[in-house]
């Protein structure tokens, strides 16, 4: 494949992520943890706080990373900001981490780039969470430029490559406390390459063959990059000590996973067959490729090809055995995956000579890319709010989005406006998105038991969790108006609209 | 003297109680009407879905709907009846669902209409006195559907002679009028309609989404009545 036919096709693939990722970001209600990553980004757009939380909330790297974007778009407060300002750092990355396999070219060739670019572009799993405001994204793109910088590093080490690797060790650090288990992916990949490899010549070596000089610059440049993070850019310089001190913490989260316990086998599920509702899900394209992707480490020897090989099989096999499991973590892995299966694409065509043969082979990928760019479509914009689709988890139903437009609607007709008080009574799994929903109205009172509220008649808005709505129901009868919404599936809000407010909302109907 | 007394208390309970129910079925045998037989899908979901106390949704038994007395001659009369929609092209599922006399809850017996307003509509082939209409959406999972609205007519465009027989949109989102009908989880037993004997060719079902999820679901619609009259 020639320059300029690689980078049309190259630039269409990435055209092609663009388009699945960038329009409706504002479809999806926001899921809970997003919501909770925009608050406290908001309190860091709005008066400059942010610290560290070794307990929860994941790695600073999110909330800096979206200041930029926010500045861009012209906000300055957590009520201007929209979803589309928040969720477009995520499209940035994700739209980004298709550019960054272009530094594989050299090592991997054309051909084998063009296909995991057009695996990354087209998986429902890489678009659906490139429109959600969460690490995974931004981390996933660090990875992927730690593993690409250290290879190159390998191959020919410098100064510039070692400074490179450090910087996104340091980014991956300050963003999810999984880069730890990237790290150890890493480094027992590059090890058992070395070790398998060893009676080969030329390529890369295992990290014996890292200068002193070139390590102690990359973990200056990872430790300079992860302290400006984690100490709010020095303003808080227990972060750095907090960021090891989370460890604890998110090592008993691991193993008591409680809700997010999943099998072991949870992400090869997902990836490969999901049916529900009558719709079918897989990715079992892109993992039948990368199979042979394997099959090439395994014949070819290509260095390259077997690291990345081991660095999957690692990656994959830690994240399965930790029992604490939710869909966007297979994203680190299955981007090792992604890289195998362009290597695996360009070896069967390499592989099949004859032509009749290349020709049905190259119809059926044809096919099967069509396939998963149709599912990815369905994923980000028809369903993307269903369980039925395996990457929705714990979503915000659609329904939810009918309570916070009909609180608009009815706030619009009170005197006070967004001034009006909002009593919220539920519990803290019941709580989330809406102070995100909210944000607008500077009135809005948060308790988990009904008795701390004081009373309810002062407001002429309440909001209960089911089991609140089951003790203040009653009460509430005679002088509101009582509709429930869906927060999640199974899970509801009953919102009371007083008796005046929603006559007069009603009148105003018609 | 007590223990007597409340013997016959409890015996006058139950012959009371015995008493209205041979009246209710006297008057049904008066009317001309007789208990409606209904063949119910096998429940998707055990136990009842949580009670949830709000003014606009009907309240949970936990117990069988109650017989349905329609008149004398009753019959279905929607099986296999065409089906039109404001989505023509449902991505899960035929329109011709609907009336296929199917009622599992399980996977590849619904029919997924797209988000937001939709509806679906059943041509009898000829006026028709309606006696019954029965619903079921989705009943795997305990779900409300939003706004449904089930109007019956003569005017396949349902621009006159309009009758609505069921309306639970209390804020009439979908346009069509302020519904007095209660929200209700769905179930196997679905949602018995009782449109009193009103004549029509038509029947339009509209929904707007539901609590889980903003599709429209269709497993089956039944309509029963006295057809030729």
């Amino acid at each position: 494949m020639n320059k300029t036919a690689f980078g049309g096709l190259f630039l269409i693939v990435l055209f092609g992520a663009v388009l699945l990722r960038g329009p409706g970001l504002g479809l999806r209600p926001m899921h809970h943890d997003e919501a909770n990553q925009a608050v406290k980004f908001g309190l860091l757009l709005e008066k400059g706080e942010y610290r560290y939380d070794p307990a929860d909330h994941h790695g600073p790297a999110l909330y800096y990373l979206t200041l930029p974007i926010a500045w861009v778009a012209g906000k300055s407060t957590l009520a201007s900001l929209e979803e589309t300002t928040l969720r477009f750092l995520p499209v940035l990355f994700g739209v980004g981490i298709i550019l960054l396999l272009l530094i594989f070219v050299k090592d991997m060739g054309r051909p084998a780039v063009l296909v995991a670019g057009l695996c990354a572009s087209l998986s429902p799993a890489f678009s659906y969470y490139s429109r959600f405001y969460i690490q995974e994204m931004i981390f996933v793109f660090f990875c992927l430029g730690f593993i690409g910088s250290i290879w190159r590093y390998l191959k020919r080490p410098g100064p510039g490559w070692a400074i490179a690797w450090g910087l996104f060790v340091g980014l991956m650090y300050a963003t999810k406390e999984t880069s730890v288990i990237i790290f150890a992916a890493v480094a027992g990949a590059l090890v058992l390459t070395r070790f398998t490899q060893k009676k080969r010549s030329g390529g890369p070596a295992a990290p014996a063959r890292m200068r002193p000089a070139h390590l102690i610059l990359a973990l200056a440049a990872a430790v300079v990059m992860a302290a400006l993070f984690f100490s709010s850019f020095f303003s808080n310089p227990k972060g750095i000590v907090d960021s090891v001190a989370a460890f604890q913490a998110y090592l008993a989260k691991g193993g008591a996973a409680g809700f997010h316990a999943h099998p072991w086998w949870y992400y090869l599920g997902l990836l490969t067959h999901v049916s529900s509702g009558g719709l079918v899900w897989s990715e079992a394209l892109v993992l039948a490729l990368a199979c042979f992707g394997l099959l090439s480490a395994a014949l070819k020897r290509d260095r390259l090809t077997v690291f990345l090989s081991f660095y999957a099989i690692l990656a994959l096999t830690a994240f399965s055995l930790i029992p604490y499991k939710t869909p966007w973590n297979l994203l680190p892995f299955y981007a090792g995956f992604i890289l195998l299966a362009g290597a695996g694409a360009a070896f069967v065509f390499e592989r099949v000579r004859q032509r009749y043969l290349k020709i049905p082979i190259g119809l059926l990928l044809v096919l099967g890319f069509a396939h998963l760019g149709w599912q990815s479509y369905q994923a980000n914009f028809r369903y993307h709010s269903d369980p039925r689709n395996p990457y929705v988890y714990a979503q915000t139903s659609p329904d939810y989005l009918r309570l916070v437009r009909r609180v608009d609607a009815v706030a619009a007709l009170h005197p006070d406006h967004e001034r009006l008080l909002i009593k919220v009574v539920c519990g803290p799994y019941e709580t989330w998105p809406l102070p995100w929903s909210l944000r607008r109205y500077e009135r809005v009172g948060y308790w988990t038991e009904a008795p701390a509220a004081d009373g309810f008649e002062d407001a002429p808005i309440v909001i209960a969790s089911q089991e609140i709505a089951e003790k203040i129901g009653p009460l509430l009868a005679d002088k509101f108006q009582a509709e429930f919404y869906g927060l999640r599936p199974d899970v509801l809000l009953t919102l009371y609209i007083r008796n005046d407010l929603w006559d007069r909302f009603i009148k105003n109907k018609y | 003297m007590t223990r007597k007394a409340i013997i016959y208390a409890i015996a006058s309970v139950f012959t009371i109680l015995i008493g209205l129910n041979t009246l209710a079925l006297c008057q049904a045998q008066d009317t001309g009407k007789e208990e409606l037989k209904l063949q119910l899908p096998k429940p998707m979901f055990i136990g009842t879905p949580r009670n949830i106390k709000t003014a606009n949704l009907e309240v949970i038994t936990g117990k069988p709907r109650g017989p349905f007395f329609a008149p004398k001659g009753t019959k279905l009369v929607s099986l296999k009846k065409p089906v039109l929609s404001s989505d023509m092209q449902p991505v899960i599922g035929e329109l011709n669902f609907v009336t296929d006399g199917e009622k599992s809850g399980e996977d590849g017996y619904f029919v997924e209409l797209g988000p937001g307003k939709q509806w679906v509509q059943i041509d009898l082939g000829a006026e028709t006195v309606l006696n019954a209409i029965l619903i079921w959406h989705y009943h795997s999972q305990a779900r409300v559907y939003r706004d449904v609205v089930v109007q019956v007519a003569n005017d396949k465009d349902f621009v006159t002679g309009v009758t609505t027989v069921f309306n639970n949109d209390h804020d009439n989102t979908t346009g069509l009028g302020i519904g007095k009908d209660k929200e209700y989880i769905e179930t196997n037993e679905g949602r018995l309609v009782d449109p009193k004997g009103v004549k029509a060719r038509y029947i339009r079902l509209c929904s707007n989404g539901n609590t889980s999820n903003d599709m429209n679901h269709y497993v089956e619609v039944e309509v029963f009545g006295t057809p030729g009259k």
